[in-house]
């Protein structure tokens, strides 16, 4: 693998379904090594670019690489692992025959295909279910989704909405087990659960509407396109100062939550810090907490995308 | 090459491990084991059902050649049906339970895809039937004491080349359609063309039509040339598999 090269490329990637533009031109590049968090809201676009980088479907226009080989050339699918949103698998095999069939498909065998199951049995915690995959539950069908993902120890993994059904035991089951990647496989993770993302990922990218808004590491993020927020908290009653406050230049918006804390955003962090408890001397306010407020990715996420 | 095999014997190892194996083998079985015994009870069974009105049926003994064609009959009329049932989900089943997406985002072609498919529904039809063949021999022996090894193998032989070729409709039909009943639609179709088609001399001749009729004029010994029929039912098998391959690479998962 080239360090420097991106584990996957779009380049104006265009999906038509007839007269919808399910993408509309996304271009990203997802670093080699990287927990990469491909977000948006539902229809967005993401498991449409999931099904072209896995040869699935065919892009109206725009090219998709992975490791810089064009997606629609066979040699991608022996470096790729993945795991579709809702995964199939046949009903009357075990755990441990569904991993055995999908690491031959991959040319392993013997003693090496026997490893890698019982290590991947072992990391989905399924190596003493002898159930037939029919009778798993949710939780224990996605994770052995992502055992299945990793057989041929991919270069990258790709996994479409791995926690979206899940309950909270499942999807920490799952999240963990993509943690335990990190640094050893480029995993293309697609979701619209944000805390899932802020766990596990260092990069991600926000869809909207077949388009790429934003991709950067998650902190650049929070920089670039999160609005900056202080805390005050004020003794009688935060009021006077939020009226006070309302008109300054460099208050952009204040959220009231009533009695003694009043949450402001606003575009010069400083002069917020020296002006607010000047305000708050000139109306016999005692100032009881003043602090900054970390900006989320869901602040971020609601901000690029809209709320409708 | 690797992952074709693995999945071809995914295909055989499915077949031992699901409903496939009793429905087919039980059927043709079940035939091949009743088929003899009615052959030799038919003509007892007919006087017994025919009203004391003082007519006289004449019906000749049964031979062995009222088994044979007994299992001809039933390989033309019922297997067929059963055989366009059972490989109508052929390919859409997997597309629609999700399989598809899991070995085709392996190292797995589509064509390869679809020629296992076609092989191992080969394979299984081929033993089951030549299974159900050999039982019918044996049991015609059994039953009337003789039981000439010839007309049972070309009877059955060219009844497989039809059954192969219906074999390749029905992976092209699943490849096309999305649903069961769709794709069972279009293999009944085909059957039903090929039936109409059997009343015309120059299709029987010179088409897969031919075999229709073709097991039970062998065994009742009249039956016409044969190399037309064969070579057109192998033709449109062949034809019917690299369109499966050509639409199956066009579809969208």
């Amino acid at each position: 693998m080239v360090p420097d090269r991106p584990a996957i490329e779009l380049h104006g990637l265009t999906k038509l379904y007839g007269a919808v533009r399910a993408l509309d031109g996304a271009s990203l590049a997802v670093p080699s090594g990287s927990v990469f968090g491909f977000l948006g809201p539902n229809g967005a676009g993401k498991t449409t670019t999931l099904r072209i980088l896995t040869g699935l479907a065919r892009p109206t226009s725009g090219s998709a690489r992975i490791l810089g080989h064009d997606v629609a050339s066979h040699a991608v699918r022996s470096a790729v692992g993945y795991l579709p949103d809702v995964p199939g698998f046949y009903p009357w095999m075990t755990g441990r025959e569904l991993l055995s069939f999908v690491g031959r498909l991959f040319g392993l065998s013997g003693p090496v295909l026997r490893a890698r199951v019982d290590a991947l049995l072992d990391l989905a915690g399924l190596s003493g279910v002898k159930t037939r995959v029919g009778g798993y539950s949710r939780g224990m069908v996605q994770r052995l989704g992502v055992a299945q993902a990793l057989i041929h120890a991919p270069s990258v993994l790709m996994l479409d909405e791995p926690t979206s059904a899940l309950d909270p035991i499942g999807r920490k089951a799952v999240l963990d087990m993509i943690a335990s990647l990190a640094g050893r496989t480029t995993v293309f993770f697609s979701t619209h659960i944000l805390s899932d993302v802020e766990r596990v990922c260092d990069t991600v990218a926000i869809l909207d509407r077949g388009r790429v808004a934003a991709q950067a590491r998650i902190g650049e993020l929070k920089a670039r396109y999160g609005v900056e927020k202080i805390a005050v908290e004020a003794v009688p009653t935060a009021e006077p100062l939020a009226a006070a406050l309302a008109h300054a230049p460099w208050v952009t918006a204040i959220e009231r939550s009533g009695g003694e804390r009043v949450v402001l955003a606003v575009s010069d962090v400083e002069r917020a810090r020296r002006e607010i408890p000047a305000a708050a001397a000139a109306h016999g306010l005692g100032l009881r907490r003043l602090e900054s407020v970390e900006v989320s990715l869901e602040d971020v996420f609601v901000d690029l995308v809209g709320e409708g | 090459m690797t992952s074709f095999r693995a999945f071809l014997g995914k295909e055989f190892w499915e077949i031992g491990k699901t409903w496939r194996i009793w429905v087919l083998p039980g059927i043709v079985l079940f035939l091949a084991v009743t088929g003899p015994v009615l052959a030799r009870v038919t003509p007892q069974l007919l006087q017994a059902l025919a009203p004391d009105t003082g007519l006289v049926i004449e019906i000749p003994d049964p031979t062995f050649r009222d088994a044979y064609l007994q299992w001809a009959k039933n390989l033309v009329q019922l297997v067929s049906f059963v055989l366009i049932l059972i490989f109508a989900g052929v390919v859409s089943a997997e597309r629609r339970s999700g399989t598809a997406v899991l070995v085709l985002t392996k190292p797995l072609g589509r064509a390869a895809f679809i020629v296992a498919k076609y092989l191992a529904g080969g394979a299984f039809l081929v033993g089951t039937v030549a299974a159900g063949a050999a039982v019918t021999w044996g049991l015609t022996w059994a039953v009337f004491g003789e039981a000439p090894l010839r007309p049972l193998a070309q009877a059955t032989g060219l009844w497989l080349v039809w059954g192969l070729m219906m074999l390749g409709v029905m992976v092209f039909a699943s490849s096309v359609v999305g649903s069961h009943a769709g794709a069972a639609g279009l293999g009944f179709g085909a059957f039903v063309l090929l039936s109409i088609a059997s009343i015309w001399a120059p299709a029987v001749r010179y088409s897969p039509a031919g075999l229709l009729g073709a097991p039970s004029d062998i065994v009742l010994g009249r039956a016409g040339p044969l190399l037309g029929p064969t070579l057109t039912g192998l033709a449109l098998a062949g034809i019917s598999l690299a369109a499966a391959v050509a639409a199956f690479r066009r579809k969208e998962l």
